[in-house]
């Protein structure tokens, strides 16, 4: 090596240092640690004792919360991310038309990614009151009786999908970014060849944007297993059905101080992600729109 | 999409009705802020106030002291976000510019950490700190920003130094410019939308975040806002008007600072390109 590439490469990896000090430290160090420590009995302040896998036996024989969290986040993460996606694509194909206030437009289907989601949970929560809410209120002009939203085990995850797909504007921005950098010439030829709306659409518009979709989707689908705000607020409420995984991490660990136990739960909660997440991408070239295939 | 030029009137009424559901629940919280109990749990609901009770916000700040978790949450967030900028375009100018061995392996492990879930660390992590000596406080919240600032704002500010001729580089290097000078004074400057919505984009999350200060921050002075509206909504569940008035405080700032922002925002994301 020469002495002008060394001292680039030296340079290289003195911008790097952050970078890689992060992976180590804050992903391959940490996941060595949740490993570690699933085989161990450490609670507060004691010193952690080995256990072997009895925290493994325990979750997967004695833990009435644990099956109920994990079928319930990927409950809440698969409404979310399908409807959700289908919800933003949408939006963002109407915001690419010639409409009334489009730039206003655009700016309000963004806004509400950009709340604090303990503000949105609190102020939907409200809007979805069984009693008062505004949501019974409108629903009762189609004729539809007043649901318990928030207190019914079959009604409260999809309403809090619900409120997640409201704050997916940066999906929406993403995909009108990609509509815009489709060349014309494409749609044009489509034209040409006497194709419709739907022909441009189903031929040009998917399959140059299938990319963007499946990044979109296996990052929110990681994003939306990782849930917690909501779980936060409802203390998992109905009858732990919204006790999404992180919670319940979050309270094995900090609140019933069960460290080694709560490193189990991250640890196969790990692993699920890793399924959902693997399953997701080896299956989209079934569900994605790629030319030629 | 439409070649037509004339406005479609159908899809706008589409595109109104559903902008209308966007904005329904800012509306309805900033309605209910200003209402007395007796309005609030009125139904049928009342959509407009018939007295505009302003009290509601000097009496949520009796028990939600907004002006102190403001302190404490720009404590965090501020230097976090330039901890971000900094060791994000850092990294990014190493990938993007600079020819050196191994290079192709850490890229895609910057790559593949983007779908790496931070929450199932959270307990290791934690336990670090403690034997470090900080088991609360701000410190174990600040530190991760300037680890390299996130697998997609690396990429993302890559993406943007990949489309700047790398004349300027070598011309810089002509004139005894160091790569620290290179980044910082010729190549930075040239990115400020990008910048600009790595920016917002850390700051909401900073700002929005809640799982981090439940763990690290557990002394009530030292809450941060999005914690403290948390907590508020925990101990005074059924008081609506007093939590809607701290919701309305908490949301706001967030709102401001996007609109204030937006022009480059949307431009630091569509010049991407999203192209790979």
């Amino acid at each position: 090596m020469s002495r002008a590439s060394t001292k680039n490469a030296v340079a290289a990896y003195l911008f790097l240092a952050p970078a890689i000090l992060g992976l180590v430290l804050y992903t391959f160090v940490p996941l060595l640690g949740v490993a570690g420590m699933s085989l161990t009995q450490w609670n507060a302040l004691k010193a952690p004792v080995f256990v072997g896998l009895q925290n493994f036996k325990e979750i997967f024989t004695d833990d009435m919360f644990f099956g109920t969290s994990a079928r319930s986040t990927i409950y809440f993460a698969l409404f979310t991310v399908i409807i959700g996606t289908v919800y933003a694509f949408l939006a963002a194909l109407l915001l690419n038309q010639k409409i009334i206030g489009r730039g206003l437009f655009r700016s309000i289907f963004f806004l509400p990614f950009i709340v604090p989601s303990i503000g949105a949970v609190i102020v939907w929560m409200w809007m979805y009151e069984a009693n008062f809410g505004v949501i019974n209120y409108v629903l009762g002009f189609v004729g539809i009786d007043k649901i318990k939203w928030m207190g019914d085990e079959l009604t409260a995850t999809p309403a809090l999908g619900l409120m997640t797909i409201w704050s997916f504007g940066n999906f929406i921005v993403i995909y009108l970014a990609g509509l815009q950098g489709i060349p014309r010439t494409y749609l044009e030829a489509v034209e040409m060849d006497g194709g419709n709306a739907w022909h441009k659409f189903r031929h040009v518009t998917l399959p140059l944007l299938s990319p963007v979709i499946l990044f979109n989707v296996l990052t929110s689908i990681v994003a939306n297993l990782q849930v917690f705000v909501p779980a936060q607020v409802t203390r998992g409420a109905p009858n732990m059905t919204t006790l999404y995984m992180v919670y319940y991490i979050f309270r094995t660990g900090f609140q019933n101080n069960r460290f080694g136990y709560s490193a189990a739960v991250s640890l196969i909660f790990f692993a699920l992600i890793a399924v959902v997440t693997a399953i997701t991408y080896a299956t989209s070239r079934k569900w994605m729109f790629y030319e030629g295939e | 999409m439409n070649t037509q030029n004339r406005t479609n009137l159908p899809l706008s009424l589409v595109v109104a009705f559903m902008g209308l559901a966007c904005v329904f629940p800012f509306y309805w919280m900033l309605r209910s802020s200003f209402m007395g109990n007796l309005e609030i749990y009125s139904y049928p609901p009342v959509f407009f106030p018939k007295v505009f009770k302003f009290e509601n916000y000097p009496n949520a700040l009796t028990l939600f002291p907004f002006g102190k978790y403001l302190v404490n949450t720009l404590t965090i967030t501020l230097p976090s976000v330039f901890g971000i900028l900094l060791t994000s375009t850092m990294a990014a100018y190493a990938l993007a510019r600079i020819d050196f061995p191994f290079k192709k392996t850490i890229f895609a492990l910057v790559l593949a950490s983007m779908l790496m879930p931070g929450t199932v660390t959270i307990i290791p992590i934690f336990k670090g700190w403690v034997a470090l000596g900080f088991p609360s406080g701000y410190v174990p919240l600040i530190v991760p920003a300037f680890l390299g600032g996130g697998a997609f704002n690396i990429f993302l500010s890559r993406q943007f130094f990949m489309g700047i001729p790398k004349d300027l580089d070598e011309a810089a290097h002509i004139d005894g410019a160091g790569h620290a000078t290179i980044l910082f004074r010729v190549l930075l400057p040239l990115i400020k939308p990008v910048l600009i919505s790595i920016g917002l984009f850390a700051f909401i999350l900073y700002w929005n975040d809640v799982l981090g200060p439940l763990i690290y921050i557990n002394r009530n002075d030292q809450n941060t806002i999005a914690q403290g509206l948390a907590n508020f909504r925990a101990g005074f569940g059924t008081d609506y008007k007093a939590i809607m008035a701290a919701s309305v405080m908490s949301v706001a700032p967030a709102v401001a600072l996007y609109f204030f922002g937006q022009k480059y925002f949307i431009e630091g994301i569509v010049l991407s390109g999203l192209k790979s």
